[in-house]
C-alpha cells in the first residue's frame, strides 16, 4: 500500500502535480469529448503547437507566458477563418498551414535567442513537477469557465456534434457555437500548457475522451468516463514517474493512450464475441 | 438530443454519421502523429549536411589561418593563446546552451573552411559533431579539448550511491590521492560516446593541461604562438590558487553541491567538493526531470543537510522552485556554461567559485 500512497504524502511537488493533473483531466474530459465527437483533433493539435511563438514572444518581452499563448491561439483561429473566407481551400489546409507556420516561427525564435535557452522543451512538455499554487488556481479557474460554458451551451453543443444544419434549424447560430467551442479548446490548451505542456495536453484531450466515446452513448456518460480515465492516468503516470524515474508529463499521457488501446481491444473482442453468438 | 439505445457503440441515432467522424479522426491522428514527430525532430536537433568547398588552407580574408572554436568559454582561452597568430571564430553565441545548439549553414561553411577546429568533445556539442566529422574527413585538423584532460566518468563522484557513502569525504580524499599519482583516464577517454563528463572547463587545472596541448597542436600546424601557451598555462595555475583561496573559507562538511545537471564534476574534484545530486541527473541539460529522481534528491537534501540548490542554464526554474520550496532550501543561480560580461575565462572561474563560496558560507 505504501508504494501507492506514500510518494504523494511525502512530496509536496507530487501532490501539486496530482492536483493539477486532476484539474487538467476534468477540463479535458469536457472539452475533449466535443473534440472527439466533432473530429476537431487537428485544430486542437494545431492550437497546441501554434501557441509556441506567442509564448516565446511573451517571454522575450517579459510578459506572462499565458498572454502570449492566448495571442498565439487567437492568431491561429483568426487565420484559419481568414484563409477559408478568402480562398476555396479546405479547413484542413488552413489549419495545417498555420500550424506548421507558427511552429516553425516558434522554433526559429527560440533557437536564435540566447534568452530562451531550454524553454522549447519546457513549453512543449510542460513542467508537471514544478506546478505552483498560482498555476493551480489558474487551472481551477479555467475548469470553472469550461464547465459553466458547457452547461449553458450543452444543447447546441450536442446538436453540433450531430448535425450543424439541424442546430441552425433548431434556432441556434451554429457558427457562433462552433467558435465558442474553439474558444474552449484554445482556453484549455493555453492554461494547461504550463502544467502538462502544449504537446501533451493534446493527449489528455484525446485519449480519455476517446475511451469515453468507445464505452458510452450519452455525452454526459462519455465525459464521466473521460474524467475517470484522465484522473486514473494522472495518478498511475505520476506513480510510474516516481518508481521508474520516467519523465512525468509523458508518463501520464502514455498511460492515458495505453488505457485507450486496452479499452479498444476489449470493446472489439467483446463485440466479435457477441457477434459470433448471435 | 436523445441517444438511441442500439446494439453497438452508437452515439446518436445516425450511426453512419458517427462512424464517418471516427474514421476521419483516425486519418487525422496519423497525420498529427507524423507532424508531431517531425516537430520533435526539428526541436531536438536535426542533422546537418555540408556541401561547401573543401580544401581551404589559405581562404581567410587577411591571409591568416582560421581557427573555429565551438563555444565561448573555450573560445576565450583559445583566443588568449592564439593572439594575432590566427583568426579565431566562435560558433555558439555566448549564453546559448551548447547541449542544444544547432549550427546554421554559415557555421558549417566556417567549419569546412577552417584550418583548425577546436571542440570540447565528449558529446557536449551533440548537434555539431556531424559537421565537425565531415570537416575532419575533408582534411581539417580537429583538436578535441577533452582528449587532453583526465576525464571524469559520470557518477564517479559517487552521488548515485549516496546512502552507502556515509564517509564520502574520506573516500574522496583517498580517490584524489590515487588519481593524483597515476593517470587513470589514459584508457578511458578513447571512446567518444562514453559517459565521460564534458564540463572540464570548471577546473582551471584541466584547462591549463588543455592549453599546453593546444600549444603543441598549433605549432604542429605551423601556427607560431611563441610562448603564449606556456604563459596562459601559468596564468591558469595562478587562477587555480586564487580559487583555492576563495573556497578555503568553506568548512569541509559544507562542501556539498546540488546542481541543475551534472556540470560541476571537475570543479568538485579539484576543490574537494562532493556533488550529492542534480535536479536533472544527466550530463546534458536536455533530459527531463522525473518524480522518482526529484523525490530521491529531496531525500538526499534532507539527509545531507544541504542548504542550497545551484541552478543553471537549461534547468527548469519552476521544478527547482517547487523542490526548494518543499525541502526548505535556497536557490542560487550559477553560470556554468557562459562567459561573464568582461568575456574572460578568469572571471568566469572566479565568479563560479565566489558564488558557490558565498552561498555555502552564508
Amino acid at each position: 500500500m505504501n508504494h501507492f500512497i506514500d510518494p504523494f504524502l511525502d512530496n509536496g511537488f507530487l501532490q501539486r502535480a496530482l492536483f493539477a493533473g486532476v484539474l487538467v483531466s476534468l477540463t479535458c474530459a469536457v472539452v475533449g469529448t466535443y473534440v472527439v465527437l466533432r473530429g476537431m483533433a487537428f485544430i486542437g493539435d494545431a492550437l497546441a503547437h501554434g501557441v509556441l511563438p506567442g509564448v516565446a514572444g511573451a517571454l522575450l518581452m517579459g510578459l506572462p507566458a499565458m498572454l502570449g499563448a492566448a495571442v498565439g491561439a487567437a492568431v491561429m483561429v483568426g487565420g484559419i477563418g481568414l484563409i477559408t473566407a478568402k480562398s476555396k481551400l479546405s479547413n484542413d489546409t488552413a489549419i495545417g498551414l498555420l500550424f506548421i507556420g507558427l511552429l516553425a516561427l516558434g522554433v526559429v525564435m527560440v533557437s536564435s535567442s540566447t534568452e530562451l535557452t531550454g524553454d522549447l522543451e519546457a513549453i512543449l512538455f510542460g513542467q508537471f513537477l514544478g506546478v505552483n499554487h498560482a498555476e493551480l488556481l489558474m487551472q481551477g479557474l479555467a475548469l470553472l469557465i469550461v464547465v459553466i460554458v458547457a452547461v449553458f451551451a450543452s444543447r447546441p453543443f450536442s446538436l453540433l456534434c450531430f448535425d450543424s444544419d439541424l442546430t441552425q434549424a433548431m434556432g441556434y447560430q451554429a457558427h457562433w457555437y462552433h467558435r465558442l467551442m474553439l474558444f474552449l479548446i484554445a482556453a484549455t490548451v493555453v492554461v494547461s500548457f504550463q502544467t502538462v505542456g502544449a504537446l501533451l495536453v493534446f493527449g489528455m484531450l484525446l485519449a480519455p475522451a476517446g475511451v469515453g466515446a468507445l464505452l458510452a452513448r450519452r455525452i454526459v456518460t462519455m465525459m464521466l468516463w473521460a474524467v475517470a480515465v484522465g484522473v486514473m492516468s494522472t495518478y498511475l503516470g505520476l506513480l510510474a514517474s516516481y518508481h521508474f524515474s520516467w519523465a512525468a508529463g509523458a508518463s501520464v499521457v502514455l498511460t492515458a493512450v495505453t488505457i485507450f488501446f486496452v479499452v479498444l481491444v476489449g470493446v472489439s473482442v467483446k463485440k466479435s464475441l457477441l457477434g459470433s453468438h448471435s | 438530443m436523445v441517444p438511441k439505445k442500439a446494439g453497438e457503440c452508437v452515439v446518436f441515432s445516425n450511426d453512419n454519421n458517427y462512424h464517418f467522424v471516427m474514421r476521419q479522426n483516425h486519418a487525422r491522428l496519423l497525420a498529427i502523429f507524423s507532424v508531431g514527430a517531425l516537430a520533435l525532430f526539428t526541436a531536438c536537433g536535426g542533422s546537418s549536411d555540408s556541401t561547401g568547398s573543401t580544401d581551404s588552407a589559405d581562404s581567410t580574408v587577411a591571409g591568416r589561418p582560421s581557427i573555429v572554436v565551438t563555444y565561448s568559454i573555450l573560445g576565450a582561452v583559445v583566443s588568449e593563446v592564439v593572439g594575432d597568430a590566427a583568426d579565431v571564430k566562435i560558433l555558439m553565441p555566448n549564453g546559448i546552451d551548447p547541449h542544444e545548439w544547432e549550427p546554421s549553414a554559415k557555421d558549417i561553411e566556417a567549419l569546412t573552411n577552417a584550418d583548425l577546429i577546436v571542440s570540447n568533445g565528449l558529446d557536449l556539442e551533440g548537434n555539431v559533431m556531424e559537421a565537425i566529422e565531415e570537416a575532419e574527413s575533408n582534411g581539417v585538423a580537429v583538436f578535441h579539448a577533452t582528449d587532453h584532460v583526465e576525464v571524469i566518468e559520470f557518477g564517479a563522484s559517487g552521488h548515485d550511491h549516496a546512502e552507502e557513502e556515509t564517509h564520502a569525504e574520506d573516500e574522496i580524499v583517498t580517490a584524489e590521492s590515487v588519481v593524483g599519482t597515476e593517470p587513470k583516464a589514459e584508457d578511458e577517454h578513447s571512446d567518444e560516446h562514453s559517459d565521460g563528463d564534458p564540463h572540464f572547463w570548471t577546473s582551471p587545472v584541466e584547462m591549463a593541461a588543455v592549453v599546453l596541448s593546444l600549444g603543441e597542436a598549433l605549432s604542429d600546424l605551423g601556427i607560431d604562438v611563441g610562448d603564449r601557451a606556456a604563459m596562459a598555462a601559468e596564468r591558469l595555475t595562478n587562477l587555480d590558487q586564487e580559487v583555492s583561496k576563495i573556497v578555503e573559507t568553506i568548512p569541509a562538511d559544507q562542501r556539498i553541491l546540488i546542481t541543475g545537471h551534472e556540470s560541476l564534476g571537475y570543479f568538485a574534484h579539484q576543490y574537494e567538493f562532493e556533488v550529492v545530486g542534480a535536479v536533472i541527473p544527466s550530463l546534458s541539460s536536455e533530459a527531463e526531470a522525473s518524480a522518482g529522481e526529484l523525490a530521491e534528491l529531496k531525500a538526499v537534501i534532507e539527509a545531507e543537510g544541504v542548504t542550497v540548490i545551484f541552478t543553471e542554464l537549461g534547468t527548469s526554474p519552476d521544478v527547482v522552485a517547487a523542490l526548494a520550496d518543499d525541502a526548505g532550501v535556497d536557490v542560487v543561480e550559477l553560470s556554468t556554461h557562459f562567459l561573464p560580461e568582461d568575456g574572460t575565462y578568469a572571471s568566469f572561474v572566479l565568479d563560479l567559485a565566489s558564488t558557490i563560496s558565498g552561498a555555502l558560507a552564508s
